[in-house]
């Protein structure tokens, strides 16, 4: 299965936002896990220990008759965990017992199967019907210790199986790492879905389940979410002058905020989802202003006649960082959302624009031009020395950190069509292509976990 | 090279009202000759040549399209623009107004100055380079110094607004030089 293409989702028609509230949200209810010893592996940088990991498919108990269910479960779980870097899959082929024969709970099946493959850890489960609702209970067993490590029980409906799948993944990884995983997230972007109109679309870390937010055939540009994933901030021109719309995902509802006296240029929504760091031009300066939700003006947060753009919160909501040209050219800044003093972060290189400050907000992903093109670079927030992130022969621009800060997502940019790509930020490697095709992805924006 | 497509050719039609008809007659009339700027005199296109003594014709000013406009109608720099106001182009990551480009921004006061000093609205744009929000940026200061000059030229600053669409709308999208500097620009509207 292929990262879906944006560009084939237009000729689908768009998909009212409201439908995202149809798409109820899955329950999960955890297992009861025998002997709740967790194992911690230390994350440390690449080329470090993975784990071997069997997959088994998911057993038939009624719901499941094709195996589509299973199919999809494991595709989706095999993806985000070979993402993470720390598990190697062993294949099917190698794999002894027969899933729909044997068991899948604990003392039901035979750990000698396992072990005798080199398997450390293991996943089983079964699909079956809960009270007419699709029930996926799904254990993650260590075949050395012989004993379960983690067990969930998702319910819901058939189109949120992809979604319990990366919401285990992520359960895995903080059993077996302690850093949950980033999967069950989303990531909202501007595309053009192949069309010449910059839209804003939402859809998950694996490109799928992809929802169109707007469809004005205006200008739509710099999504931002705060901690809520079913609320999202964006500058659009689709009243005829650019205005900040905050845009309730799972109701439609849309709040319009404009301004009065300047010209909205971008905004970011705080993790709190109170406030809004907005970039206002007024008489040719651009400064960033602290809003509330009404669009009223609570404090001003730079002061020059020069350009302010770009805010960026971190993860605590205290500190934001900006680009600005008060010195002559495009340099990221730092200044606290209480309106601080301002401090300048970079000053390699003579264009760094669109900072994004880490989960952990030790460190500040940002653009920096090299000739007719940008990188991404990385540095600390306390400054010093950045280091060069990507290398290669595409623009590359927008990074936006995962909420695990493992990875960051950003666009390349090739021949005048654009495409996102993840990236593993301990390594440096592109370790997968988010969209593809000819249309025109940038912004992307990655939310927090979509279960708080 | 540049891939700006001129219109196929004649002055494309155009849905005038009365009202602008009367206006544009009344404009027409007041204008001192030799006041119009070089586009207007090219809009009027359509001037029989040849005959000694020739019908007097000129392109009717209407309310003239935002590039926004344009670019949803999918005509942004494919066929000629409506306005009657001439652009002005900047540097790379700069807006002051060129010396070279006083002459246009003269003209165009005078121009609006003789037709009654109409709302205009000044667009700012930048080319492809740079990041969208700093060219939105960069966008506004282009369209306000655009405004203030006019200002200075007497034009009344309540007769001018601005919007920045940073590098969202291109008249041209190869990736060269030429194109990159007729993208940079400031873009007048005449708002009705």
């Amino acid at each position: 299965m292929k990262p879906k293409l944006l560009g084939t989702l237009r000729r689908r028609g768009p998909v009212n936002v409201f439908l995202v509230a149809l798409a109820a949200t899955i329950f999960s209810v955890a297992l009861a896990a025998s002997g709740l010893a967790q194992i911690k592996m230390e994350i440390v940088g690449p080329g470090s220990r993975q784990f071997q990991i069997a997959i088994s498919a998911l057993k038939d108990l009624g719901a499941d008759p094709n195996h589509a269910i299973s199919d999809d479960f494991v595709w989706v779980l095999r993806r985000d965990l070979t993402l993470s870097s720390f598990f190697k899959i062993i294949s099917p082929e190698a794999y002894i017992e027969d899933p729909q024969q044997s068991g899948y709970k604990l003392g039901e099946f035979n750990f000698d199967d396992w072990s005798s493959i080199n398997a450390e850890f293991l996943v089983k489960g079964a699909v079956y019907q809960d009270q007419g609702k699709l029930a996926l209970e799904v254990y993650l067993y260590d075949v050395v210790q012989r004993r379960q490590a983690l067990g969930k029980r998702y319910l819901g409906s058939r189109d949120k199986v992809a979604e319990m799948a990366r919401r285990f993944a992520d359960a895995i990884l903080e059993v077996t790492t302690g850093q949950r995983g980033p999967f069950d997230s989303k990531i909202a972007l501007v595309s053009t879905g192949g069309g010449r109109f910059k839209e804003i679309f939402t859809m998950s870390v694996d490109g799928r389940d992809i929802y169109r937010v707007t469809n004005n055939n205006t200008i739509n540009l710099f999504p931002s979410f705060g901690r809520d994933p079913n609320e999202l901030l964006y500058t659009s021109y689709k009243s005829g002058f650019p205005a900040l719309y905050l845009v309730d995902l799972a109701h439609g509802r849309e709040i319009e905020i404009r301004s009065r006296d300047g010209e909205i240029v971008d905004g970011a929504l705080s993790p709190d989802g109170r406030t809004i760091a907005a970039s206002i031009a007024q008489s040719g300066a651009t400064n960033i202003y602290l809003l509330d939700r009404s669009g009223t003006i609570l404090r001003t947060l730079t002061h020059t006649n020069s350009i302010n753009v770009g805010p960026a919160f971190s993860a605590d909501g205290q500190m934001i960082a900006f680009t600005s040209d008060r010195a002559g050219t495009p340099q990221i800044y730092l200044t606290s959302v209480n309106g601080g003093p301002v401090r300048r972060l970079t000053y390699r290189g003579d264009y760094n624009t669109t900072p994004a400050i880490s989960p952990k907000g030790d460190r500040v992903a940002y653009q920096s031009r090299n000739g007719n093109k940008f990188d991404i670079y990385l540095i600390s927030i306390k400054g010093g020395e950045p280091t060069r992130l990507t290398n290669d022969d595409a623009s590359n621009q927008h990074p936006s950190w995962s909420p695990d800060g493992r990875y960051i997502v950003y666009s390349a940019t090739r021949n005048g069509s654009s495409r996102l790509y993840l990236m593993l930020v301990e390594t440096g490697k592109i370790v997968s292509a988010l969209t593809e095709g000819n249309s025109y992805d940038s912004s992307p924006t990655w939310s927090w976990w979509l279960a708080q | 090279m540049i891939q700006v497509r001129r219109g196929r050719g004649g002055w494309r039609n155009k849905k005038v009202n009365s009202a602008a008809l009367i206006f544009a007659f009344l404009a027409f009339a007041l204008v001192p000759s030799g006041c119009s700027s070089k586009k207007n005199a090219a809009q009027a296109g359509a001037a029989s040549s040849g005959a000694p003594s020739t019908l007097g014709e000129q392109g009717l000013t209407g309310p003239s399209s935002s590039s926004l406009a344009q670019f949803q109608r999918g005509t942004l720099g494919r066929s000629r623009d409506t306005s009657p106001l001439a652009d002005i182009h900047f540097d790379f990551d700069d807006y002051t107004v060129r010396p070279q480009d006083s002459e246009i921004l003269r003209r165009n006061a005078q121009w609006l100055e003789a037709h009654g000093n109409p709302r205009v609205q000044i667009e700012g744009h930048c080319d492809e380079r740079g990041s969208e929000e700093y060219n939105i940026a960069l966008g506004a200061k282009r369209a306000q110094a655009a405004k203030d000059y006019l200002v200075t030229l007497g034009v009344p600053a309540d007769r001018l607004s601005t919007i920045s669409y940073g590098k969202e709308l291109p008249l041209c999208t190869e990736h060269t030089e030429e194109c990159y500097a007729l993208n940079r620009r400031a873009h007048f509207v005449v708002l009705q």
